[in-house]
């Protein structure tokens, strides 16, 4: 549990934009991040946390520094298929079924035909979505689409769960209930978890640690430990404890000046 | 439900209307026209029904030159869409110029497909294929290429191989942009494979049939061909609508 | 996947210049390596067949003019009833269930077959091929300028209501520079089709245009004639593509770049 499995080493990343400026999304940003931990990147929009996350996934390459996940690069662990992203969007394929929709990453993995029947079953009856399997995409609630994509992630067993702001397009009442979903899921499972918000109480509810960056350019402005018991419900967030985490992360933004 | 009846009352009613006009010689009025310049819609039916095997005869002939024309010409602007998905730097160059090949007028290429072929059909054929070509290529190729925002993250976030991509995310995904092609080419085919009946050397088919008939100031014989032609259309496009429905229930469109 | 500008322009042109390239080598195969006698006919080298274009520049340009002055008479008819009957479908409810099914039937008419008929019925060159042009420019553009007008947000709409703007000005402010994207779909589609019908009708027994010059050269078996009049037809085809492109340009600037919806 406390081994530093994810390194982050000097992580910079610029743009050149259409008017040719340099945009500085990162600015040598360092992180340890520890195997089976839930950590969330929280900050604005424009403080990189999305950018992070990318290049943590190998979806992008940083112009400066690196990043050494079990002693290889994330190239290796993504050709490995070691990664279950879940993005801001569902992402489901209109044109396949909810079951369907789930098997897609277990297809190109080559996983045998029995077990990702099992898995599906598995990951379904886990998001509550037992009934839903021969449903088109279409045919569900954006909350229901995005529990597919989670069930989705999962079903590879990842050894990364990577989340990129899986909940901002839902409202309050379904965001507060899928994160309660999603700790109790990640109890079940031993993933490393990396998960970008820009929510403060959402960032606190769920993590061992929040990571607050700071925009122009993004920075790494503090790491918060959350000492909160685990399990964790909704009604936490009434608790006096939650809201000190909240106002000290708070602080945290009204501090740098933004 | 009041709502669906009125969908189809309402143009019926008009349809009924018009015809009845027209029969009882008020286009004619109107238009300024002889009776043997624009024959009225019964003495069209008549002349259909006396002929009416030689008109599916013609009709025939017109609609397989369309059909294998359309099916070649879709077959290879796919594949050129492909191509310019695989290479897609120099594939859009490509597509640039297809879409300047799409503007270029039917009517010229038929002399020249009368040069390359002997055959009234292998002409047709070689008219149609051109023409349905482009349209095939410019939707599959959007098809292929615009993707919903992620889902490419998603196949490279499991390590999947191009080909992969291409089979499970890119060629369903262009489903309903190949639909839209064929249904813009079945208008398309009918039409070049009757103009291109204009000027072959084919003694059959309704563009033949058309010409022979006004040649011989047959107008309601022509008319009737019209009408034979445009109902083949109307019947292929609802066979690729039910196609479209079953195979792509899925999309926007089909709900 | 983005490629610039300027490199789009490199690529087109390397086309161009690579399609004109395989034509000359096509053409030469046909005439000294397959050894065809019908390679002057069938496939002429495309220099020759540039040489004759330049050579009969004149001849070629007031063919043309005719035949394009036409279709462009035609398109702009039908373009204007296009939009006129779109705007009223979107008026009236009754008007577009009435007259809906029947675009979408008389888009399956083969219109350019009836060429023949509206020639034996107006007996007029002239008038026929403004008839078929308008025609055939009046379906794209009614049906896209159409899908146009619907495809307005309602809130766009509810914001002129709350401040109970009239119906005229709703369409002024709202709805038609909404649809203006969806009209010129419509009207790249049609412009090369007016083309097309112009030229046609030419060829069912006009005394000027390019057609006529295109069938007359045919039968006549003046060959470098005929391509010259092919490639000019093409010409003219394209051109008024890219006019119709150009005006895009000029009057919805911000539209550069982006596709409008195909109907």
């Amino acid at each position: 549990m406390s081994e530093t499995q994810i390194q982050v080493k000097d992580v910079s990343m610029v743009y050149t934009n259409n008017a040719g400026e340099k945009i500085n999304a990162l600015d040598s940003v360092s992180l340890d991040i520890k195997e089976g931990e839930f950590i969330s990147l929280l900050g604005p929009s424009g403080c990189g946390k999305t950018t992070l996350l990318r290049i943590i996934a190998d979806l992008l390459q940083p112009t400066d520094g690196e990043i050494i996940i079990d002693g290889q690069s994330p190239r290796d662990i993504r050709i490995k298929q070691e990664y279950g992203i879940v993005f801001q969007q569902p992402v489901l394929y209109d044109w396949r079924t909810v079951r369907r929709n789930i098997c897609l990453p277990m297809e190109i993995m080559g996983v045998p035909k029995k077990e990702r029947t099992s898995r599906i079953d598995e990951k379904l009856d886990l998001v509550g979505l037992k009934d839903f399997g021969k449903k088109y995409p279409f045919e569900l609630s954006g909350g229901m689409q995005q529990r597919v994509g989670i069930a989705r992630a999962l079903a590879l067993n990842p050894k990364y769960l990577l989340m990129d702001e899986p909940f901002s397009a839902l409202d309050e009442f379904t965001r507060e209930k899928l994160n309660e979903d999603l700790l109790e899921i990640w109890g079940k499972t031993k993933s490393t978890v990396i998960f970008v918000t820009h929510n403060i109480p959402e960032s606190v509810f769920l993590s061992d640690r929040v990571i607050v960056l700071t925009p122009h350019p993004g920075k790494l402005a503090a790491v918060v430990d959350i000492d909160l018991p685990r399990p964790r419900r909704n009604e936490l967030r009434d608790s006096p404890e939650f809201f000190e985490y909240v106002a000290k992360i708070r602080k945290c933004f009204q501090e740098v000046k933004m | 439900m009041m709502n669906k009846v009125k969908n189809i009352l309402w143009p019926l009613l008009f349809g009924i209307a018009f015809l009845a006009l027209w029969q009882m010689g008020y286009v004619h009025k109107v238009l300024d026209l002889k009776p043997f310049q624009l024959p009225v819609p019964l003495e069209i039916v008549q002349t259909l029904h006396a002929n009416l095997p030689k008109a599916i005869k013609d009709c025939g002939v017109t609609l397989s030159g369309a059909f294998i024309g359309m099916m070649i010409g879709s077959a290879i602007g796919f594949m050129i869409a492909v191509i310019a998905t695989i290479f897609p730097k120099w594939g859009y160059g490509g597509l640039i110029i297809i879409t300047a090949f799409n503007a270029m007028p039917i009517v010229a290429l038929s002399p020249i497909m009368n040069l390359y072929f002997s055959t009234g059909m292998a002409q047709k054929i070689g008219v149609v294929t051109i023409v349905c070509m482009a349209a095939m290529a410019m939707n599959a190729y959007s098809g292929l290429n615009t993707l919903k925002p992620y889902s490419m993250d998603l196949m490279h976030s499991v390590a999947a191989e191009r080909w992969v991509i291409f089979k499970k995310l890119r060629l369903p995904n262009c489903m309903p942009n190949v639909f839209t092609a064929f249904k813009i080419n079945v208008a398309a085919s009918i039409i070049a494979a009757i103009i291109s009946e204009y000027f072959a050397t084919s003694t059959a088919g309704l563009g033949f049939g058309i010409k022979d008939n006004l040649r011989k100031a047959e107008m309601a014989m022509g008319w009737s061909y019209i009408v034979v032609a445009s109902l083949a259309g109307v019947l292929i496009y609802i066979v690729i609508l039910l196609l479209e429905r079953n195979v792509i229930k899925w999309h926007a469109s089909q709900r | 996947m983005t490629i610039s500008k300027h490199e789009r322009r490199l690529v087109t042109a390397v086309w161009l210049v690579g399609i004109l390239a395989f034509w000359e080598i096509m053409a030469f195969i046909l005439k000294y390596v397959v050894k065809s006698e019908m390679a002057s006919v069938k496939l002429p080298f495309l220099h020759t067949i540039f040489i004759t274009m330049f050579q009969n520049a004149g001849m070629l340009l007031e063919a043309s003019a005719v035949t394009f002055s036409r279709a462009l008479l035609g398109f702009a008819i039908g373009a204007v009833i296009g939009v006129v009957l779109a705007i009223l479908m979107s008026l009236s409810k009754t008007l577009e269930r009435i007259a809906f099914p029947y675009l979408i039937i008389s888009q399956m008419i083969p219109v350019l077959g009836l060429a023949p008929i509206i020639f034996n019925i107006v007996r007029d060159m002239n008038l026929s091929r403004i008839i078929i042009a308008a025609y055939i420019t009046f379906f794209p553009v009614s049906v896209n300028m159409l899908s146009g007008l619907k495809s307005v947000d309602q809130e766009k709409k509810e914001l002129l209501y709350a401040i109970a703007a009239s119906k005229f000005n709703v369409y002024r402010k709202l709805m038609l520079p909404y649809a203006m994207p969806y009209l010129f779909t419509g009207l790249k589609i049609a412009a090369p089709m007016a083309v097309t019908a112009s030229i046609l009708v030419d060829m069912l027994g006009s005394k000027s245009g390019i057609g006529v010059k295109m069938l007359y050269s045919l039968y006549s078996s003046s060959m470098d004639i005929f391509w010259a009049s092919v490639i000019t037809s093409a010409i003219l085809g394209i051109v008024s593509y890219y006019l119709v492109i150009n005006a895009e340009h000029f009057f919805l600037p911000w539209q550069s770049g982006k596709e409008g919806e195909t109907a």
